[in-house]
């Protein structure tokens, strides 16, 4: 990865956090909100391959859990193993439909905030899994999946100087 | 032969990325809240509190005008029932002043602190949780200003919750329809008490431990008890009761309350600086 490239990921993944905390506070569907970190280390493992969907979802876990009430490091561990495995099977796909990361962006999502409350179960926040779980899962797979598009468009903005054949039709 | 080894890289990557995860988990679990890692979220609010204040000053206006348009007959059927209920709080407030002076003096008999000689700190609300599985709130005051983790938050309607953690300048408030937040609660003038637990967004709150004698009616207020080691202190206004069922031969009452407050529309909320005795 040059120089280039991880000064734009550094600017993209600082830029939807500060969206995240600011003006997606509160974009709320029943009680639940976008999880926007999550949606670049999804959009990071489909533009750019899994080593650095993993890189990029570790960053934007660590920068998020500064501010989450749940352990630290714990969404830096799910959205890195959200990113790199996003990031293994996105190179068998066709990489220019538009709906591909609207797509992925909900699966993903949805899988990752399970992943999120099983782990955080692991760690001793029991209350994570409970009959909201579904629902929320669902939400943020949704809501991530409307905003899949603009971050895929800052994603690829942000790694064209490495990966050039990797632009999607949106 | 070239060896093709991007996969095996991605793959030593990922272990490293993984187990720096768990190291951290591991430390803040174990720092429990007094850590170096908690210094650092702290540092991290505070940094961004300035950020935060910009972009409400910006985006509160544009998410009005927003609101406004697309909530515009809810907002002038609340306005109504407002009106009506301010007509009719006018009245009670009225009737209700000669036993809140009653109350004061039986509260001064028992040596317990009133909640008005409290000391307080008015704070705006600047955030709301960004997690999805916790119910909390972020406010503009912070150590600086006397708050300490622990503290009662509330409105002028009732309680909204506790002081979780406290930064320089901002500190976030556990909701109390969060899983892991309980209040003492004092049911009926008789002095029928019980525990509110928390169940989540949108869920009544469970009371536990009701004597399954309590005469309980629905739409009765219930306010902190403020009993000894309480974390609350006496008669802040908690919820209302919305079911109470007794079986027989049960232990206790099946009792669930909604909160008086309505936590979806909090702006500005009070800090009592006062800790549990």
């Amino acid at each position: 990865m040059n120089r280039g490239v991880r000064l734009r990921l550094a600017v993209a993944i600082t830029v939807v956090l500060g969206l995240h905390l600011t003006a997606l506070a509160d974009l709320r569907l029943a009680g639940v909100r976008p999880d926007a970190p999550l949606l670049v280390a999804i959009t990071a493992g489909l533009v750019a391959g899994a080593e650095r969907g993993a890189i990029v979802g570790f960053a934007a876990g660590v920068l998020a859990d500064l501010f989450l009430p749940s352990p630290f490091g714990l969404s830096a561990l799910v959205y890195c193993l959200v990113g790199f495995g996003i990031g293994s099977v996105q190179s068998g796909i066709l990489r220019s439909a538009w709906w591909i990361p609207v797509v992925t962006a909900f699966t993903a999502s949805a899988a990752g905030i399970v992943l999120f409350a099983v782990l955080g179960v692991m760690v001793g926040e029991t209350e994570m899994v409970g009959p909201r779980l579904p629902l929320i899962a669902l939400l943020v797979g949704l809501m991530n999946a409307a905003l899949a598009p603009a971050a895929t468009r800052l994603l690829t903005w942000a790694v064209r100087a490495g990966t050039p054949d990797r632009n999607y039709a949106i | 032969m070239a060896v093709y080894r991007r996969p095996a890289r991605s793959r030593f990557t990922l272990l490293l990325l993984v187990l720096t995860s768990v190291t951290l988990v591991t430390l803040d679990y174990r720092g429990a809240g007094s850590g170096v890692i908690e210094a650092v979220k702290d540092g991290a609010r505070d940094a961004f509190a300035p950020v935060q204040d910009a972009s409400d000053t910006v985006f509160a206006p544009v998410g009005n005008v927003v609101g406004g348009v697309l909530h515009y007959g809810d907002l002038e059927a609340e306005n109504e029932r407002l009106r009506e209920e301010n007509a009719e709080l006018r009245g009670a407030a009225l009737r209700a002043s000669d036993a809140e002076r009653e109350r004061e003096q039986l509260l001064d008999l028992m040596n317990l602190e009133f909640v008005d000689d409290i000391p307080r700190v008015d704070a705006r609300v600047v955030a709301v949780s960004p997690s999805n599985f916790e119910l909390s709130i972020e406010i503009d005051r912070g150590a600086n200003d006397g708050v300490v983790e622990g503290m009662p938050v509330v409105t002028g309607a009732g309680l909204v919750g506790r002081i979780e953690n406290v930064s320089r300048n901002r500190s976030t408030v556990q909701l109390l329809v969060d899983d892991e937040f309980s209040v003492g609660i004092r049911l009926t003038a008789e002095g029928d008490t019980g525990v509110a637990n928390g169940k989540g967004v949108r869920r009544a709150m469970q009371v536990d431990l009701v004597d399954p004698g309590s005469k309980l009616e629905s739409g009765q207020v219930v306010v902190s008890s403020g009993l000894q080691q309480s974390q609350f202190p006496p008669g802040i206004p908690v919820g209302r009761i919305t079911s109470a069922t007794s079986r027989p031969n049960a232990l206790q009452q099946d009792v669930k309350i909604e909160p008086v407050v309505d936590l979806g529309r909090l702006a500005f909320v009070t800090v009592l600086l006062w800790s549990p005795r």
